[in-house]
């Protein structure tokens, strides 16, 4: 008997077609917006994910200066952390400017010390070399594009920097303007002079100040326990203005943020789910108005206020489905369009995809299934209580 | 002597309307024996329909009792009600009173819809009434694409599908043009002859003569036979 219920509930929506559809379109909007938002936010939380895996790796945490700004540094004691057992390779990296003479001109330039032990540093920066090879020897260099065409410097040319000669070995390839042509802790990377940490640190005595650190841990080793090692050398040696950050800990700061921002705009077009329930009411009140004579006769014949009450939720629980349905469909269609839009305007080459879960799915469904029962109650309600002599009198 | 079928005993209805109080029914007794076919006469206003209506179970008595096949059913539940009045009731109306979204045949099939039979038997069933009503060839008929006097045959088809005990005609030829009125009243007196227990409520005497007796109502009361 639901079976047949339902199969009158189908047939009374659809016989009411237009009024129908617009119920459902109100769902639908709705439904659309809800979805299109997480779909978005999923696929946004994903991708950020991946690139900072690609970045980081799992294995990977970074040192860097508690508090704001960019001229935040920290002291680092680099053999001190090399000895924390699990730690495979501790880098610093360093950025001074540093007096340069050039074949052709001179001038102050961004000079970055680093630790070549760390050989995937350059691959992480994604700097490609144009020309050359990476430095493997005290007294080399590596220019970035633009600062090696300031001061005419080609591979194998010599260059003065404060007052020393370094070889320079590699060329950078230019980094596209706006974007990728700075690194962590601002190093303009197009502008800079790449030497050893250990030259860095001879040509700039002084105390040694550096912008972040790298610790990347052994393999088999327990990151959490790495970490917590790390923490304790940083604090014994002196340290206390650093702050050590894992991968996990990383996304999970980006996912909590961004889950709140999704949370949010989710609510927002959660209300245009609720002003869609409130059409789905709006709709099945004047179906119990016109209907009531109907309903007095259905009594007449046999039918209990149950039987009434499942055909009228029946009713308003399809649209609010069908809607959701259609609703899933477009907000999928709306993520992924957008996905593509940001990916050509940004230019990003592996930009995001909307993102799309079987949770979202089913949890869309049973929603929208959902608003339109819980639509559905009270006018229901009314229609199944309705006295069948009042019904059936009703003009 | 046989039990009767339907007993009503000192019914009342009051109905309200805002601060005023209407009595429709002022004590009516009424005994309706298996076999019968009453009719019930009187103006509009008598509290003809409001009798039909508490015969029927569609509604509560102010006072007094009901009693069907011996059984007091006066202040049973209301899903117990709709499925005494499903099985062993059929309604005729003025109005017709048929689904306008179904056609003939889901019409005459709803009341085993409630009653929760199998899809083929009732619809088999429904084909048989219409059959009898001489409809067979208006199944797939909408009640718009049905004439009145057609209609009204539809509604007796519903009335029977279940095979009631008592069948309750309010007006059934109200709506109908004479030809089809006398057709809807030889009907319904074929029923009674095969055994069928009617109640009809009318004003009109020439309806009212196709039933076996015929009671007055005026003012709430039952006057007497006539």
């Amino acid at each position: 008997m639901t079976r047949d219920l339902f199969v009158l509930a189908v047939r009374n929506v659809l016989h009411r077609r237009l009024r129908s559809w617009l119920t459902v379109i109100g769902i639908l909007i709705g439904t659309a917006a809800v979805v299109a938002l997480i779909s978005i936010g999923q696929g946004l939380q994903r991708s950020i994910t991946q690139q900072v895996e690609q970045i980081m790796g799992f294995n990977t945490l970074l040192i860097t200066p508690r508090g704001p700004g960019l001229q935040a540094r920290v002291q680092l004691d680099l053999a001190a952390l090399r000895e924390v057992p699990g730690v495979k390779a501790a880098v610093a990296v360093r950025t001074e400017t540093a007096f340069v003479q050039g074949p052709t001109r001179s001038g102050f330039l961004p000079l970055t010390g680093y630790d070549p032990a760390m050989e995937e540093f350059v691959a992480e920066l994604h700097l490609k070399l144009a020309a050359g090879e990476g430095f493997s020897q005290r007294g080399q260099v590596v220019l970035g594009a633009r600062a090696a065409e300031l001061i005419g410097a080609k591979v194998g040319d010599v260059v003065t920097i404060e007052d020393r000669p370094f070889r320079v070995v590699g060329i950078l390839a230019a980094q596209e303007e706006g974007r990728g042509d700075t690194a962590y802790g601002g190093i303009a990377v197009n502008d800079s002079l790449f030497v050893f940490y250990e030259d860095l640190k001879e040509l700039f005595p002084g105390p040694d100040l550096a912008q972040y650190g790298f610790v990347k841990v052994a393999p088999g080793a327990e990151v959490s326990a790495v970490k917590a090692e790390v923490e304790r050398v940083l604090a014994q040696t002196g340290t206390t203005e650093a702050e050590v950050i894992g991968f996990e800990e990383l996304t999970q700061r980006i996912k909590t943020v961004l889950r709140g921002v999704q949370a949010f705009l989710a609510g927002i077009a959660g209300i245009s789910i609720l002003v869609g329930g409130i059409g789905v009411m709006n709709t099945m009140y004047t179906a119990v108005l016109e209907r009531t004579r109907e309903i007095g006769v259905m009594k007449a014949v046999g039918a209990k206020n149950s039987h009434i009450l499942l055909l009228f939720l029946f009713e308003s629980g399809l649209m609010g489905l069908v809607g959701g349905a259609l609703g899933l469909l477009v907000g999928l269609g709306v993520a992924q369009t957008a996905a593509v839009v940001v990916g050509r305007l940004f230019q990003v080459e592996r930009g995001f995809s909307a993102a799309v879960s079987v949770g979202l799915v089913i949890g869309a469904l049973l929603f929208s299934f959902g608003v339109g029962a819980i639509s559905g109650l009270l006018p229901a309600r009314r229609a199944a209580l309705l006295p069948p002599v009042e019904a059936l009198r009703y003009e | 002597m046989t039990q009767p079928l339907l007993r009503l005993e000192g019914v009342t209805k009051v109905y309200r309307m805002g601060q005023v109080e209407v009595p429709a029914l002022r004590g009516v007794d009424l005994t309706v024996d298996p076999g019968a076919f009453l009719a019930i006469m009187g103006p509009s206003g008598s509290g003809k329909s409001t009798l039909l209506h508490i015969a029927g179970l569609l509604d509560r008595p102010t006072s007094g009792r009901v009693l069907w096949a011996g059984d007091d059913v006066t202040s049973l539940g209301a899903a117990r009600l709709a499925e005494l009045r499903g099985r062993h009731i059929g309604f005729v109306f003025q109005t017709f009173n048929l689904i306008p979204t179904l056609s003939a045949l889901e019409n005459v099939e709803l009341p085993l819809v409630f009653q929760g039979a199998r899809p083929r038997e009732r619809r088999q069933r429904a084909a048989e009434l219409l059959a009898v009503v001489g409809l067979a060839d208006r199944q797939r008929h909408r009640p718009g694409q049905l004439s009145g006097g057609e209609r009204q045959r539809v509604a007796i088809a519903r009335a029977l599908v279940s095979d009631p005990q008592l069948i309750l005609a309010d007006e059934p030829t109200g709506n109908l043009d004479s030809a089809a009125g006398r057709e809807i009243l030889e009907m319904l007196r074929g029923l009674n002859e095969r055994g069928k227990t009617l109640v009809l409520v009318t004003h009109d005497a020439e309806a009212a003569g196709v039933a076996r007796n015929i009671l007055r109502m005026r003012d709430g009361r039952i006057e007497g036979e006539a």
